[in-house]
């Protein structure tokens, strides 16, 4: 019975191997427009839509070499179709529509879609270059490459081992590289997975397990990130710095925004944006802070918002010599109608000490933070000629800027000397214009 | 002597006799806690006694340092538990595990970066200027070693070493009294990964993490971050369990942060102690559903 069912699809497989060679032909061309219609012509071809399942209890040595022979040729025609793989994406615009375009030319010109899952890993690699990597739908239109109904185990036995172990390894390599890119699957992956795979596969417990820890994750960050990040670089600049103030009284100040300004010579001078940010507690400190002491201008600082650097200035001081902090007394007539110091004794017992045995880190204090479109002591000397009106103590002061190379003067690399030394002179300029 | 008894009791008596005579041995006490091996490399040959390097010498000082720390145990053992008299030990609610002011405390810890499995990841450790905390530095490089079978490259990391007493015996923390883990760190906006280490018995249970996330707000100032036991899901191989169960808190062997967030480029940490706190308020054992997966 098995003999006979076999030898009357002998004639099927001579024509496939035909069908590939003729593929392997025009995809040399390659053009595809050409693929298209060819494909078309064979898709009218009357070719029987029936997978070959040749059991392993073959006794007959003819039979046996016969499926061996077919062995080797499914494996020149799978390498001869890897080829065609990478070929159907190599297109000039490399988007999303080209992408999808490249999908549909392979879903059309295999009605059996032999070799899909080498298909599938060669567009699994090729998404970041297309772009695609986040979008779910792409990611749907994937998996529908794979053939409906096929891989679902019909008995227990197959549902006992691993039923088509590389295709279900493939579809779960897709799932793994959502997951990868954050995309979250939706209604429409699991009713493909279903229809592929069945209810209890491989690929379906990946897509349980992704939507069980996704969503319980998806809110855990205290500081959010909008994404997309704003492309402005001044509000960029204001969402960044109202992140590192950790302070809901601090205001932002725009001490100038990028302009370009052509002199009469001719000459471009090119102004870059400086946006700072102070807290009323800042400005306090800074109003109680010696004058004969320096206040030092440091930076670039490196913060991280998802996949984007920028850098952050700080304006600060060093931290008192011991024999010169003083405690500050609360004069106790400053406000009638309520203490502004309390002592009560609640009489904890050690039972209730929940403070740390260690002495914390002491770190001068910070008075002002901005973030700048360059990183020269010019740029950031206006910075300070702006803090100045609003504190007025700021120009008694003298002012040090203790740069470190960044990686922007990394880049022009032209004042990186005197950028380098790590205490440059004192900015009197600032002084004697304030 | 019974006291000394059951000094010896806490350790575990797997490695049979294997402790004694280990002093004796160099380059023993270096466990190979990973059994990776680089694709591409070919397989060890040395026969494993050819590695054996006997020297008497070291041995006659490896007995000296252990018998001292017997002894110190000892006395330890006999003003309370865990070093510290019954009172203090009763009383405490918090404790700082880790602290770093001086050279001394950066050695009780280990970094690691993708450069073990071909990458191009650098990270470094050392104190930061006022010798107050420790910093953690370097860039990461997200470049797939190309040796054919790695997948996925980019990872930089810091673990502390498990705590061993005298004759390397292996001495896990126990952490029961506590709920909550305290940290005082800076960072630079980057997310890390706190991964918990529990002391295995069975071998099947060595690449097993109790892990969770730790997100940095970035800027010039320290930020107290709080984090529950019963917030660490458990991983294996570095894949989430189906079958979650809470941290074992007696038996914690190393803590160690990771960070792999696949962008390219510097960072830092700046990390000033790590403690344990008891928040009576936080009732929660574990955070994620431990129901049976297919109840009869």
């Amino acid at each position: 019975m098995n003999r006979v069912r076999m030898l009357s699809l002998m004639p099927v497989w001579g024509s496939s191997a035909g069908r590939s060679s003729l593929l392997a032909r025009a995809a040399s061309k390659q053009n595809l427009l050409q693929l298209q219609r060819r494909s078309g012509l064979q898709n009218s071809w009357s070719v029987p839509v029936r997978c070959f399942q040749a059991s392993t209890t073959f006794s007959s040595s003819k039979i046996a070499r016969s499926v061996q022979g077919d062995k080797d040729r499914g494996k020149s025609a799978a390498n001869r179709s890897l080829t065609v793989v990478e070929e159907l994406f190599e297109r000039e615009a490399k988007t999303k529509a080209t992408f999808q375009q490249a999908v549909d030319v392979f879903c059309k010109r295999e009605i059996r879609r032999r070799g899909h899952v080498e298909f599938i890993y060669a567009a699994l690699k090729k998404m970041v270059e297309f772009g695609v990597e986040k979008d779910i739908n792409i990611y749907n239109k994937i998996l529908d490459i794979f053939p409906k109904e096929v891989f679902v185990p019909r008995n227990f036995i197959q549902r006992m081992y691993n039923h088509y172990p590389r295709q279900q390894e493939c579809a779960v390599q897709v799932l793994e590289q959502m997951e990868t890119y954050g995309v979250m699957p939706n209604k429409e992956t699991k009713f493909l997975l279903l229809q592929i795979f069945g209810a209890k596969s491989h690929p379906m417990r990946k897509y349980q397990r992704i939507m069980y820890w996704f969503p319980k994750f998806k809110h855990i960050n205290p500081y959010p990130v909008p994404d997309p990040l704003p492309a402005d670089a001044v509000d960029l600049a204001r969402l960044s710095l109202q992140r590192i103030a950790a302070d809901l009284d601090a205001r932002i100040t725009t001490y100038q925004l990028p302009h370009v300004e052509i002199l009469d010579s001719g000459k471009v001078v090119d102004y870059p944006h400086i946006i700072g940010i102070q807290s009323p507690d800042q400005r306090s400190l800074l109003a109680c802070h010696n004058p004969e002491r320096p206040v030092f201008v440091e930076g670039p600082f490196p913060l991280w918002l998802k996949k984007t650097c920028v850098y952050y200035y700080v304006l600060r001081a060093e931290l008192l010599p011991l024999e010169e902090r003083k405690e500050e007394v609360i004069d106790p007539e400053r406000n009638f109608y309520y203490p502004m110091q309390l002592d009560i004794d609640l009489e904890r017992d050690e039972w209730e000490d929940e403070e740390f045995d260690i002495d914390e880190v002491e770190e001068g204090p910070v008075f002002a933070m901005c973030m700048a479109g360059a990183g020269d002591q010019a740029t950031l000397a206006k910075w300070i000629v702006g803090l100045q009106e609003t504190n007025p103590v700021l120009s008694q002061m003298p002012v040090v800027f203790r740069l470190t190379p960044g990686p922007r003067e990394l880049k022009s690399g032209t004042d990186l000397e005197e950028n380098s030394e790590e205490e440059t002179a004192r900015s009197q300029s600032v002084n004697r214009e304030a | 002597m019974a006291l000394s008894l059951k000094v010896l009791n806490k350790c575990h008596w797997q490695n049979g006799l294997y402790p004694l005579f280990r002093a004796l041995v160099d380059n023993c006490s270096q466990i190979q806690y990973s059994s990776y091996k680089r694709p591409g490399t070919p397989s060890d040959r040395i026969p494993p006694w050819a590695k054996i390097n006997f020297s008497f010498q070291k041995g006659i000082e490896g007995i000296k340092t252990h018998f001292g720390r017997l002894i110190k145990e000892v006395g330890d053992h006999l003003r309370g538990p865990e070093e510290r008299s019954l009172e203090e030990y009763m009383l405490e609610k918090t404790r700082v595990a880790w602290q770093f002011r001086s050279e001394e405390d950066l050695k009780k810890w280990v970094i690691s970066c993708d450069a073990e499995i071909g990458g191009k990841s650098e990270v470094y450790l050392k104190l930061s200027k006022n010798n107050q905390s420790a910093l953690l530095y370097g860039t990461l490089n997200t470049q797939v070693p190309r040796d054919g079978e790695t997948r996925y490259s980019g990872y930089c990391s810091m673990r502390s070493k498990p705590r061993r007493i005298s004759f390397d015996r292996k001495w896990p923390y126990n952490w029961s009294k506590f709920n909550c883990l305290h940290l005082r760190i800076r960072g630079d906006g980057r997310p890390w990964m706190i991964n918990i280490y529990t002391d295995p018995y069975y071998s099947h249970q060595k690449d097993d993490l109790y892990n969770y996330f730790m997100f940095t707000r970035g800027g010039p100032y320290w930020e107290e971050i709080k984090i529950p036991f019963s917030k660490f899901f458990f991983s294996s191989r570095g894949r989430i369990q189906d079958q979650q169960h809470a941290l074992w808190v007696d038996k914690i062997s190393t803590l160690g942060f990771t960070l792999g967030d696949k962008v390219d480029g510097p960072f830092q940490l700046e990390i000033d102690f790590i403690g344990l706190a008891r928040d009576r308020a936080h009732i929660e054992e574990c955070a994620y559903e431990i129901y049976e997966k297919n109840p009869k």
